[in-house]
């Protein structure tokens, strides 16, 4: 790399960490640009009171890329809760992933600018981020008229909003890349209340798990839901070996544990009914550490640590996200009085049968915690806040334009089902397409075949990852396998979509064939296989 | 959009007319994922290392010993077979992998002989061979649920279920055993589930039945049962387990000088692999035992004969044993498959060849295989035995009595079968 260059680099990144850390200025009004070259800088605020910023290259050339960043909580976090203490709410803008510079470089490297808000609200937001993501195309097509093309991508929740801007203002973007998308919100937290329903009616029954009180108080309860949460995983982590089930067990938890029922066999099950992967950061299920231990561990305990370690990082969103939409909705949300955790777990029992310490073991754990063992109580939801949450925005999965999806094949908070929703959808959607073309080539004697709109790339697990020491305890302190983690991408996978997505806008078809599968192994960890199927989320029932 | 006019169209339809008419008469071309103008590529998933591999271990082995003698009699259509073999130490997580691996780099034309309940179900729900249109050729489990066209489309059983398996031990108890106390020790998944259903079919009642987790099988575990067998003083003990098991539970009852009439299942009834565990084959004698295929000592029988001499060049040193002949005549019968799936064997027509010949391929059973446009169901019985003192399987009174039955509430009954004649050297036709 030229000397030249490689100083274009440094200050491309100082640029974006700068555009990270900048404050809003007056709502609504136009931006204020510094006016500086290469890359010149705008900031602002919405109507809505988002502040946004812009980065755009001198050599602009008309294509502009609106990121949304993902949830983020919309409560400060003490410092005493672990994990995620000492969280402050904030909305700073984030027109890149991450802030990532590899991504802004290629960007600009293109003549691309960059563009994002850090929204008016925090927490499930789409209906009013997707309004400031429409203001804020307004404004910067007003700022720049140059503008021709808006390609927009966004993780996580970013995903669900920029799905939504792409199904309601199609006319707006000309490619979207939705990553490690979330399911709309109620499949999200039906999948997060009913491990928490689980672990408090098993582990701790003084866990609220939703049905929080309004206003301060039920913040508060959340921040006690976390910190037991947080305490029961690490009660289990600490039995896991032994089976022994934590102190705080319910009287059902206790009837469990006397009749020889290992807390991990109990945790596993949690998962699964719930619809965690049993791949994890650092836990496989395949790999066991040299001697006696080689085939039991994979087969009856990595199982269930993929649980506890996906569990853990999924617990504050599935909490926080609760109180979250309650508050939004105005009443309890998540019910299983209906929900047969049975059929939930068909297609697993037998494949973590070992883990689940076989047949007699899984149905002493189903009983339990079926409807019938009033031991058990099932969550009822208050259906005015049930009406009230379905009525926030729900994306119908079509595709407009062309669209990149990205996704980790075990992310336990937003998982790949989500993403693979879409696209079973779109295998109906572009079948029907089809058929209305040729019906149309019936009457008009001219035949249009639709182009396909969607790429899905699956960002896959290693074929073994889980590492052990020289006692053979597993090593937890690497970084996250990929495919693995919540949107856990590298830079050269983000870069891989924003170039599909450009590429799009501009042709109007995805990338395919071998340039596709080119970039696609260049970037690593990503395939294109179309036999790669993940599991919808569990309150769909079986897809 | 792509925009092509009516006349464009018309010409590009007999273009493709004109190619496929053409296609038919051109000789043997690569047109299959998996299959090129000289080789013919399947892939096997099953432990080959670690703690659940003795006997199965051999199974791969067995396979290539058969394909490896076709390939020097011609192959299939000038075509060689070959098998890649793939490690999954018995866990499903692992099978998942490994089978991911053989469809998208090595590439294989079909799935051959997976084994185990748990990892062929493993493999069923994340790989997806249906959706691919992969087929799974002859697995290697008993599990009933797998003859499911509408879940497993693409699969196909070989070994007869353990549900069959249950209701001719069944019916064997009835005949033999009237007014006596069976106990039953069984792996408490689907394969005991498949078991338990069985039993229940066959109106057999047990004076105890002892679960086991997968897994907990061991010296240990195995005192405790015997003494829940004892309590109730049974007197034929079944059991339906994994080798693993049989071991633990002949080993140590053997140490406890306890000694009920033991029946064991056909899973757990390899005297070789019963061996590796350090079992003396000693303690089989006189159980009763299941096998579907002839008694591997059987060197009258056509198939033992031949599949022994093919064994025995290949892999010498290495014992013949019911691992053995069921990879060997596995193999045989993927070979017909292939055969009769055309000279340009496709997925589909190796599928279709099966469905509409399956039911008629040479092979060493002493019992019908079921298979049918609507039925992907192996064989569908068994012959009863007895271990002699070095632990090989025999016909109770030297003559083959040969019981069968389905999965269903179908009587057990005795079978009138008379197997095909071997084809000349044991090649396909």
């Amino acid at each position: 790399m030229k000397k030249v260059r490689l100083l274009s680099l440094l200050s491309v990144t100082a640029l974006v960490t700068t555009v990270l850390v900048t404050a809003p200025t007056v709502a609504n009004a136009a931006p204020a640009c510094d006016g500086k070259s290469p890359i010149q800088s705008c900031v602002g605020v919405t109507s809505d009171g988002a502040p946004y910023a812009m980065q755009v290259p001198a050599n602009f050339n008309g294509t502009v890329a609106l990121y949304s960043h993902g949830y983020r909580y919309n409560v400060d976090i003490p410092a005493s809760i672990p994990l995620i203490g000492g969280y402050k709410i904030t909305n700073t803008p984030e027109p890149v992933p991450g802030g990532n510079a590899e991504v802004a470089k290629y960007f600009f490297s293109q003549g691309i600018a960059i563009v994002g808000s850090g929204f008016a609200r925090q927490g499930w937001n789409p209906d009013s981020a997707i309004k400031t993501n429409v203001e804020l195309i307004d404004t910067f097509k007003k700022q720049f008229p140059k503008t021709t093309k808006v390609v927009a991508w966004g993780s996580s929740l970013g995903g669900v909003i920029t799905q939504g801007l792409a199904e309601k203002y199609p006319q707006l973007v000309s490619a979207v890349a939705p990553m490690c998308m979330a399911d709309n919100i109620a499949p999200q937290l039906t999948m997060a209340g009913d491990f928490l329903w689980g672990v408090k009616v098993l582990f701790d029954p003084t866990i609220k798990g939703g049905n929080y009180s309004a206003g301060a108080a039920g913040v508060a309860e959340s921040y006690a839901d976390l910190g037991k949460v947080f305490t029961v995983m690490g009660k289990l982590q600490a039995a896991l070996a032994t089976g022994a089930w934590p102190d705080t067990s319910s009287a059902t938890g206790k009837a469990l544990q006397a009749a020889g029922v290992p807390s991990r066999s109990a945790l596993l099950l949690l998962g699964l009914m719930a619809g965690l992967p049993t791949q994890s950061a650092h836990f496989d299920s395949i790999s066991g550490p040299e001697g006696a231990l080689k085939l039991t561990f994979p087969l009856a305990l990595s199982p269930a640590l993929a649980i506890l370690e996906n569990g853990t990082n999924a617990a504050a969103l599935a909490v926080l996200a609760t109180q979250d939409v309650e508050a939004q909705a105005g009443g309890a949300i998540f019910d299983n009085t209906k929900t047969d955790y049975s059929a939930r777990i068909e297609g697993e029992r037998v494949i973590y049968n070992a883990a689940l310490s076989g047949n007699t073991v899984i149905d002493a754990l189903l009983g339990a915690l079926s409807a019938a063992n009033p031991g058990a109580p099932r969550a009822v939801a208050n259906p005015a806040a049930v009406a009230k949450m379905n009525a926030l925005h729900v994306n119908t999965g079509k595709i407009n334009v062309p669209t990149v999806l990205m996704v980790g094949i075990a992310d336990p908070i937003t998982p790949a089902g989500a993403s693979q929703r879409l696209v079973d959808l779109y295998v109906e959607q572009y079948a029907a397409e089809k058929a209305a073309a040729r019906k149309a080539y019936q009457s008009s004697g001219t035949y249009a075949a639709p182009a396909n709109k969607l790429l899905m790339l699956w960002n896959t697990t290693p074929a073994s990852y889980t590492k052990f020491d020289a006692a053979g305890s597993p090593i937890t302190s690497t970084p996250a396998a990929q495919g693995t983690n919540h949107c856990n991408f590298t830079s050269a996978q983000l870069v891989l979509v924003a170039k599909s997505m450009v590429q799009a806008s501009g042709t109007g078809r995805l990338p395919s064939g071998g340039a596709l599968y080119t970039a696609v192994r260049k970037a690593g960890n990503l395939s294109v296989d179309k036999g790669i199927r993940a599991p919808w989320l569990k309150s769909y029932g079986n897809n | 959009m792509k925009a092509m006019n009516r006349r464009k169209l018309i010409t590009a339809s007999a273009v493709l007319a004109i190619v496929g008419l053409a296609s038919t008469a051109l000789p043997a071309q690569a047109a299959e994922v998996g299959v090129s103008s000289t080789e013919i590529k399947l892939g096997m998933t099953l432990p080959m290392t670690g703690t659940a591999s003795l006997g199965y271990n051999k199974i791969p082995g067995a396979a290539k010993a058969y394909f490896d003698y076709l390939n020097a009699n011609g192959g299939i259509n000038g075509r060689k077979v070959t098998l890649v073999v793939k490690d999954d130490r018995y866990v499903p997580t692992e099978a998942v992998a490994k089978t991911n691996e053989l469809i998208l780099k090595d590439k294989v034309m079909a799935l051959m002989a997976p084994l185990g309940t748990a990892n062929v179900k493993a493999v069923a729900s994340s790989v997806n061979p249906a959706r691919r249109g992969v087929p799974v050729l002859f697995v290697n489990t008993g599990f009933s649920g797998f003859a499911d066209t509408k879940k497993y489309p693409t699969t196909y059983t070989v070994l007869p279920s353990y549900i069959m398996e249950a209701k001719i031990m069944g019916e064997y108890i009835k005949e033999n055993f009237a007014g006596k106390k069976i106990g039953l020790l069984y792996q408490d998944d689907d394969f005991g589930s498949d078991a338990l259903a069985g039993f229940k079919t066959a109106g057999t009642k047990f004076a105890v039945t002892v679960p086991y987790a997968s897994g907990s099988q061991g010296a240990a575990a195995a005192a405790g049962w015997i003494t829940k067998f004892k309590a109730a003083e049974a007197d034929v003990v079944i059991l339906f387990g994994v080798s693993s098991a049989t071991s633990a539970m002949l080993g140590t009852a053997a140490q406890l000088k306890y000694a009920p009439q033991w029946m064991l299942g056909s899973v757990g009834g390899d005297a070789t692999t019963i061996k590796l565990t350090g079992v003396p084959a000693g303690v089989l004698y006189n159980a009763i035992g299941f096998s579907p295929v002839p008694a591997t000592t059987d060197m009258k029988d056509e198939y033992v004969k031949l599949f022994s001499d093919i064994y025995a060049k290949a892999v010498p040193g290495s014992a013949f044993d019911l691992n053995v002949l069921l990879g060997m005549n596995t193999a045989f019968m993927t070979a017909q498959a292939l055969k009769a799936a055309g000279a340009n064997p496709t997925r589909r027509t190796l599928m279709a060849a099966i469905d509409s010949k399956g039911a008629t391929f040479a092979n060493s059973a002493l019992v019908p295989a079921g298979y049918s446009k609507t039925s992907h169901v192996g064989l569908t019985g068994y012959w009863v035995g007895k271990y002699a003192p070095t632990g090989d399987l025999a016909p109770i009174g030297g003559t083959y009595v040969t019981y069968t039955t389905d999965s269903g509430s179908g009587a057990v009954v005795k079978s009138t079968y008379k197997r095909p004649a071997m084809p000349a050297k044991g090649l396909p036709n």
